[in-house]
């Protein structure tokens, strides 16, 4: 079981952030492309490859995550990426400023390591 | 009780707005002095009321060590919910207080990201500091400065007239 990749995005469809895991594969198409693609949003669904987590906030933050399909629901983990990390450290970092991709380095390591904490996520894809 | 973050975002939104205001486009330390020195006499007076309205057991403190412990316990608690981590003194006047994560920095990061900014954030804090001595007898001079976020150290140094 593992985590493949996240996505931040504001309501305005701004890319905040992004990281990988364990990507198998690249699209073939480029970064920005993907961003739009990725945003215009489900629930949740399936692929027989990987499974695409979405949650969202009154306040239009969206959270995308894509797994194996091995990871069951998630919702309390997206939330704490939203309210312990998001909210946390970039809302209240008077040197983030909101609607832009987030630089802070702080926000990145804690999110990496509270990923990489999850039970889902394992050190080796697959 | 009002939430504590309330403070937090309001002190963003003074540092920000006095860098926007700021008419000297000049990035370093010459052209900062201005902003720096409203904000630390804002906290001045912030820190003049806080020493006087903060309940104390003794009214009189047996000596200036005293004081600083006050400030340390007593006030740190008042303005961030925590208590300063460290003091010391060379028993001459000078006293270093050091805050090893600091509220109004933890959030910023963990190290050197956003060093150069770390000084207009603390600034306020500094006059808060000078203020509540100030109430309580003691005329100082307060700086500040950080090495790696989100530790910080204030040097209090008393003024002997």
């Amino acid at each position: 079981m593992t985590v493949h990749n996240l996505y931040l995005f504001d309501r305005n469809g701004v890319c905040l952030h992004y990281s990988e895991w364990h990507r198998k594969k690249q699209a073939g198409i480029s970064k920005e492309e993907e961003y739009k693609l990725m945003k215009d949003g489900f629930l949740a669904f399936q692929t027989s490859r990987y499974k695409l987590h979405y949650y969202e906030t009154p306040t239009g933050i969206k959270v995308v995550m894509n797994t194996d399909l091995g990871v069951g629901p998630i919702r309390d983990v997206l939330h704490h990426i939203y309210s312990a990390l998001y909210v946390e450290l970039v809302v209240k970092n008077p040197l983030c400023p909101l609607g832009q991709t987030v630089q802070s380095e702080l926000f990145r390591s804690r999110l990496d390591s509270y990923i990489r904490s999850l039970p889902f996520f394992s050190a080796r894809a697959g | 009780m009002a939430d504590a973050v309330l403070f937090e975002f309001l002190h963003t939104e003074m540092v920000a707005e006095l860098w926007a205001q700021d008419p000297d486009p000049d990035p370093g330390p010459g052209g900062q002095k201005m902003s720096l020195s409203v904000l630390e006499g804002m906290g001045f007076r912030v820190g003049q009321a806080m020493a006087e309205r903060l309940p104390r057991e003794t009214l009189a403190f047996r000596e200036e060590l005293d004081v600083l412990k006050f400030l340390c316990k007593d006030l740190w608690v008042a303005v961030f919910q925590k208590q300063m981590d460290s003091l010391r003194t060379n028993h001459q006047g000078t006293y270093v207080l050091q805050d090893n994560s600091f509220p109004l920095l933890i959030r910023m990061s963990s190290g050197l990201q956003y060093l150069e900014e770390a000084p207009k954030f603390l600034a306020f804090t500094c006059g808060i500091l000078r203020g509540a001595l100030s109430t309580l007898g003691i005329k100082s001079l307060v700086t500040a400065s950080v090495a790696a976020l989100p530790a910080c150290k204030f040097q209090v140094v008393i003024q002997r007239c």
